[in-house]
């Protein structure tokens, strides 16, 4: 793996301080989500970029439907990465889908990590009886639908042109982002991501925790950012951004850099 | 197929003649088409190409063909992957040896070459290739992307000039530099520059511009100058602002100039202005009207210039008509900002109006340039064949129409922007006189007026136009009787006269309805007694005279007869083979056709610019801008659509809003039915994460289009957006460009790499080619 995997993932490390702050991006986007937030931690950090498998800036090829199956194919790839780079101790900023694999590799290797930062992150979407998780089992279903047809057209070669507008806007924000990624693998990921359960898990998270959560968030209800703060292990404190949006980082990036300044001051 | 008895071209015609001809061939694939006749035609072609712009893959260089061996001209600035350099490019594999190679090989495949293109992402490039070519007359760098950290100022042009000593034409308007580059190096290296004949430096990526020092150091060091263009700080708000003195040194220590052009910043940044916006700025520019006139004195061979201020030049009317009698050879001018440039008295001419020998004149907010100062333009300037006005509110479609039924001999190419009379209807009215002469024109699609000139049409209807069918008709304005109130004037520039008359006898019924009800019935008639004896060059004297025997009732100007050119059967642009428009926002251009370009049967290309924040707006009330209306435009081969000064939200719009993917499905909507061949898209942005990215509805409509041939996107997309391309079968040529200031740096957009690209273009290549 070594450096072959650092390559693949386009894996980069920017800046100029000595703690080390590692910014994953989430669903449908790619590290240059970060763009407008990098330039405040330069100074102060070294900070590693890196793009998840199933990014739309990564090789199709390297994405192995059999290895993916599950987060935990994407922790291995950020433990291999951060392995790779000789890191050491680091604090993990994860947007959505991300601030999952930080809560698994968290787990996996608490000593790596000294702080969790969550951006929009939840760790089960869809409702159960005493958790509101923002998707109710059909909408997610209109989602996968939604998601298939547009895989149909793909394949088929016909204009795509069911997206936006014309999808329920409940789900809109979200199939808008996973739109970006090749569509057979966004329906493969979304399928993993809406099957995993992280509630169980949660407790065994020791490292402080920070979750930053916006005003309105179609993909993620303020109600889940209160649940995560109650059933996360370590000391965790939640920031509501006054924002809409499930992407700060790209729709408010001063507002979200100086949140994310106070965070990893605390 | 010719049999072996008939004589075949090859027998009829002696080389020589065939290689002149195949000479004379500029088009590139007809160029191709003629080498694949026989190994005679081959050797010709090759023999007379001169000129070649490379578009491989930069790790592939390595098989650069040899076969031309004439080239004199070559475009190293659009290989693929676009911006990338060439020395830092291929894998991490590729050493310093590879990269002498790679610069060996271009050197013997092309060793003819004195004028060279080159995109200079870093200085290790120039590094590598200026030593290949020591003779370069010509060089041209290209870099979109920020400029790198170098070890001292100047340090990249300093190469270049080192090693190309007989270096005669510097181009650098596409070249993301610092000002004091330039000049460091021009000084460093002073007998290059004393040699320079040509200096480009019309750069809209510098913040500011030249200031007034670097002008006068700029010139003093090459005093050979003979064109000059600069972009510069004409704001006297600014430090170091241009003004008077760096003019005159401009003159003083050039005199040779034939081509002076120099514009402000803001002028550069090509966005349309507010038509609502008074003509005169706040702020004055410090150049006075005895600086213009010793400056103009001391360019006697001046034969272009370019004066785009954005502070006010008053009453300059005095320095054109010096500028007319000291530079005899001038032949196109460019004004912004400057005020009185025709102010006629009576019927006398003035200011620009007296420059005769002009043959393109653009003029951009001139406050007070109302119709009649237009009218006596097109009186004076009688060899106009090109015509550029924007942001000049006071002219209207009057004005504007009388101007181009005077030159409808000459003009060929107008563009009418951001006037606040003239929207497309009433452009379109005014340009009738030529619509079968025409052949570029722009307007702005701004359709406001479009329903009140319509109801005019219906109005007029009834009008008896088979005497207006005759251009010899002088349609003079309304609203300006007092001018003509004088019978048989006899008025001439101070040399230059021409004689009209016309006859013109017919009666307007103009019915208009007001506001209050009141049925507004005027009914006038004028005679207008002129007969239109054409412009005379030996003699030249030139008469006007006026009968008019008129009663104007008071009529608003939309409820005036005017002449309705063809009248109202089809309106016809025979010759019109480019267009420009520039639309607002969430504007359609559905209207189009119906505000009077119905027939355009030999428009070949077509430049779409939207411009606006439609970060503000609701979505529109309908599905698609309209691009299916192109369809009526049967010889529409090219377009370039240019969303590239919208800004939206990628990813992220507040509720109730649309993204910038779905401004692109609106905008691209339709684009499939046209069967064009070339399309250059320039993607919308996103300000905040300078984010131009092919969005998903955007790439399945773009493979709609399944007769391209040629796709520019100018902007970054996702690897398997770019796949869906491949459904077309006829493409061949497809390149992402980030050209626009300042490229992403490849390491934070990460949409399109290197490795993408490449990956791409090995899958547009391995296809077969069907033609």
């Amino acid at each position: 793996m070594g450096q072959s995997v650092l390559e693949a993932l386009n894996v980069r490390v920017v800046g100029s301080g000595e703690k080390i702050l590692v910014l994953a991006h989430g669903f449908g986007t790619d590290q240059s989500a970060w763009q407008r937030i990098l330039p405040f931690f330069l100074r102060d950090y070294r900070v590693v970029l890196y793009d998840l498998v199933c990014a739309g800036s990564v090789n199709p090829d390297f994405f192995d439907f059999r290895r993916y199956t599950s987060l935990d194919a994407y922790v291995d790839d950020l433990l291999h990465i951060l392995d790779a780079l000789g890191v050491e101790r680091c604090t993990h900023v994860g947007h959505s889908v991300s601030a999952m694999i930080g809560i698994l590799a968290a787990i996996k290797r608490p000593q790596l990590f000294t702080k969790l930062i969550l951006i929009g992150a939840s760790p089960r979407f869809l409702n159960d009886k005493d958790y509101h998780g923002g998707f109710e089992h059909g909408e997610i279903e209109e989602v996968f639908s939604a998601m298939e047809a547009n895989y149909e057209a793909w394949v088929n070669g016909f204009a795509p042109l069911a997206v936006g507008a014309d999808v329920p806007a409940a789900v809109r924000e979200f199939s808008r982002t996973l739109f970006n990624m090749r569509p057979d693998i966004t329906l493969f990921v979304s399928r993993t991501v809406f099957n995993s359960d992280l509630r169980g898990v949660l407790g065994l998270v020791k490292v402080p925790c920070s979750i930053i959560q916006t005003a309105k968030d179609v993909s993620v209800p303020a109600s889940v950012a209160t649940y995560l703060k109650n059933h996360l292990g370590g000391q965790s404190t939640v920031h509501m951004l006054n924002v809409e949006g499930h992407l700060p980082h790209l729709s408010a990036p001063n507002l979200l850099a100086q949140e994310l300044r106070r965070a990893l001051s605390r | 197929m010719p049999t072996d008895t008939t004589p075949t071209i090859n027998d009829l015609l002696p080389d020589a003649i065939l290689s002149n001809i195949i000479a004379a061939v500029s088009d590139v694939r007809s160029r191709n088409s003629a080498a694949l006749v026989c190994n005679k035609w081959l050797l010709l072609e090759r023999a007379t190409r001169t000129t070649l712009t490379l578009r491989g893959n930069i790790r592939d260089l390595f098989m650069v063909p040899t076969c031309f061996r004439s080239i004199t001209h070559l475009d190293l600035s659009l290989l693929s992957p676009w911006g990338h350099s060439l020395t830092s490019s291929s894998s991490s594999s590729s050493s310093i040896t590879d990269q002498a190679i790679i610069a060996h090989c271009l050197r013997n495949a092309f060793p003819a070459v004195t004028s060279l293109t080159l995109y200079a992402r870093n200085s290790s490039t120039l590094q590598l290739l200026a030593p290949q070519w020591p003779n370069l007359k010509q060089v041209k760098l290209v870099r979109w992307h920020q400029r790198p950290q170098l070890a001292s100022t100047g340090e990249e042009l300093e190469i270049l000039f080192q090693e190309c000593r007989s270096l005669s034409s510097l181009d650098l308007s596409a070249f993301y530099c610092w000002t004091d580059d330039i000049l460091v190096a021009l000084e460093s290296k002073p007998l290059v520059s004393s040699s320079l004949t040509c200096l480009n430096l019309l750069n809209p990526s510098f913040s500011e511009g030249f200031k007034s020092d670097e002008i006068k150091e700029i010139t003093k060091a090459c005093p050979n100058l003979k064109e000059f263009r600069a972009a510069c700080v004409f704001d006297p708000r600014l430090l170091g602002y241009v003004g008077d003195e760096a003019l005159v040194s401009i003159a003083m220590n050039c005199p040779k100039l034939a081509i002076l052009h120099l514009a402000d910043t803001l002028a550069l940044s090509n966005l349309r202005g507010d038509p609502e916006r008074e003509g005169f700025t706040q702020e004055d520019a410090r150049v006075s009207v005895p600086t213009l006139i010793e400056v103009f004195s001391g360019l006697p061979l001046l034969e272009e210039l370019v004066l785009d201020v954005c502070n006010n030049v008053r009453n300059s009317g005095l320095a054109l008509e010096v500028l007319n009698s000291k530079c005899p050879k001038l032949r196109h001018v460019k004004l912004g900002q400057f005020h009185g440039i025709s102010m006629p008295v009576e019927l006398g001419l003035d200011g620009v109006a007296l420059c005769e020998r002009l043959e393109s004149l653009s003029i951009r907010n001139v406050g007070d340039l109302n119709d009649m100062g237009l009218i006596a333009i097109a009186r004076g300037c009688c060899r106009l064949t090109k015509f550029e006005i924007q942001g000049c509110k006071k002219i209207t479609m009057r004005g504007m129409r009388t101007f181009v039924q005077i030159l409808q001999t000459t003009l060929v190419e107008v563009k009418i922007s951001c006037c606040k009379n003239l929207g497309a209807a009433s452009s379109l009215k005014a340009l009738e006189p030529i619509q079968n002469r025409i052949q570029r024109l722009h307007i702005d699609c701004v359709w406001d007026c479009a329903e009140d000139l319509q109801d005019l049409d219906a109005i007029e209807g009834n009008f008896d136009l088979s005497k207006l069918d005759r251009g010899e008709i002088l349609n003079q304005s309304v609203g300006h009787t007092k001018y003509f109130g004088t019978n048989d004037c006899d008025y001439g520039g101070n040399s230059k006269r021409c004689k009209y008359s016309a006859d013109l006898n017919c009666s307007y019924t103009g019915v208009g309805v007001n506001d209050n009800g009141f049925d507004n019935r005027c009914k006038y008639s004028y005679e207008l007694n002129s007969s239109y004896a054409g412009v005379d060059d030996n003699d030249n004297r030139c008469m006007y005279s006026y009968d008019l025997n008129s009663s104007y009732a008071r009529v608003d100007v939309n409820d005036n007869g005017y002449d309705n050119g063809n009248g109202s059967g089809e309106k016809t642009w025979n010759r019109l083979q480019s267009l420009s428009l520039w639309i607002g926002v969430g504007q359609l251009l559905t209207p189009l056709t119906s505000a009077g370009l119905e027939n355009c049967p030999n428009l070949e290309e077509i430049r779409i610019k939207v411009e606006g924040d439609c970060r503000e707006m609701s979505k529109p009330s309908e599905r698609e801008f309209g691009l299916s209306i192109l369809g009526n435009y049967l010889s529409l081969s090219k377009m370039h659509l240019d969303c590239g000064d919208i800004i939206g939200y990628a990813h992220t719009a507040p509720s109730g809003q649309m993204d910038l993917s779905l401004w692109e499905r609106f905008y691209l909507f339709g684009v499939g039915d046209l069967s064009l061949a070339e399309l250059d898209y320039w993607l919308p942005q996103d300000r905040d994460v300078n984010q131009r990215s092919l969005s998903l509805p955007a790439a399945g409509l773009l493979q709609e289009c399944f007769t391209l041939r040629k796709l520019f996107i100018h902007g970054t997309a996702h690897e398997h957006f770019m796949m869906f391309l491949l459904r077309i079968p006829g493409l061949r040529d497809v390149q992402l460009r980030e050209d626009y200031y300042p490229a992403p740096e490849n390491d934070m957009s990460t949409e399109m790499r290197a490795d993408s690209c490449s990956r791409f273009e090995a899958a547009v290549n391995r296809r077969q080619i069907p033609d």
